[in-house]
């Protein structure tokens, strides 16, 4: 089964989607609208592009200590968190052991992040990322 | 804010103190650990960044789409490829991801 549909299927999931790390695509299921979803596309992808390069910083420091390639990340609110892992994210509600569950499944199923995420995000800048980037 | 205690959550690699402009302030690091204190101080400061940035998102979110429960933030998690990073306020704690256990590491974060 499709990621956004297995975690829909979780109660206590408000929303889960999908978008493409080049910015341009996204899909969706739950209590968003297009445009929220695009909005939530964009705030994931600055994050996650955000994280990336924070955790470069810190390999500069200090060589693989754990921290690169960033598999995702948390924004825990008030009453509803926001996860990414990947290029996958959920809002969902804070319910006990749900956050958990969420992030267990989403890792499992996103499986592991790869050192290309950073090329691909930055895609859009055009240019031979790759070369500028390593 | 014990830092021993915070020690205690599964998978704890270390737990720190920081400054509001993210300077670390105190630490525990797990024997063994390849967590440093200055990899540690990076951490600190980008946590800040990211509670900041996170905070006016959610503002932002709630102002924008009249959606609610996001604010106030209570905490910003960084899932690294072996280890997490939880924080909220001034403390923060590394833990290994195959032990972590976020909704006890927010809820210690917050309490400390």
């Amino acid at each position: 089964m499709h990621i956004v549909k297995q975690l829909m299927v979780i109660p206590g999931v408000v929303a889960a989607g999908e978008y493409a790390y080049r910015g341009d695509r996204f899909s969706y299921e739950g209590a968003l609208t297009d445009e929220f979803a695009r909005m939530a596309s964009i705030l994931c992808r600055a994050n996650t592009l955000s994280v990336n390069m924070q955790a470069e910083i810190f390999d500069s420091f200090a060589e693989n200590i754990g921290c690169r390639p960033v598999q995702g990340w948390i924004a825990h609110g008030d009453q509803i968190t926001i996860c990414a892992v990947g290029n996958y994210f959920a809002f969902i509600e804070n319910r006990d052991e749900l956050l958990n569950d969420v992030m267990t499944i989403m890792r499992a199923k996103v499986g592991d992040v790869h050192d290309d995420l950073l090329v691909n995000l930055y895609a859009k800048l055009g240019g031979d990322t790759r070369e500028a980037l390593y | 804010m014990n830092l021993e205690k915070m020690m205690d959550l599964p998978g704890a690699l270390a737990a720190f103190t920081y400054t509001d402009k993210g300077e670390l302030q105190s630490h525990v690091l797990r024997e063994g650990t390849e967590l440093t204190p200055q990899v540690l101080d990076l951490l600190a400061h980008s946590c800040v960044a990211n509670l900041a940035i996170a905070a006016m998102e959610a503002r932002g979110w709630e102002a924008l789409t009249g959606q609610s429960g996001f604010q106030p933030l209570k905490g910003f998690s960084v899932v690294g490829l072996e280890w997490s990073v939880i924080v909220d306020g001034n403390c923060g704690v590394v833990v290994k991801n195959r032990d972590a256990d976020y909704e006890a590491s927010f809820k210690a974060v917050q309490s400390a």
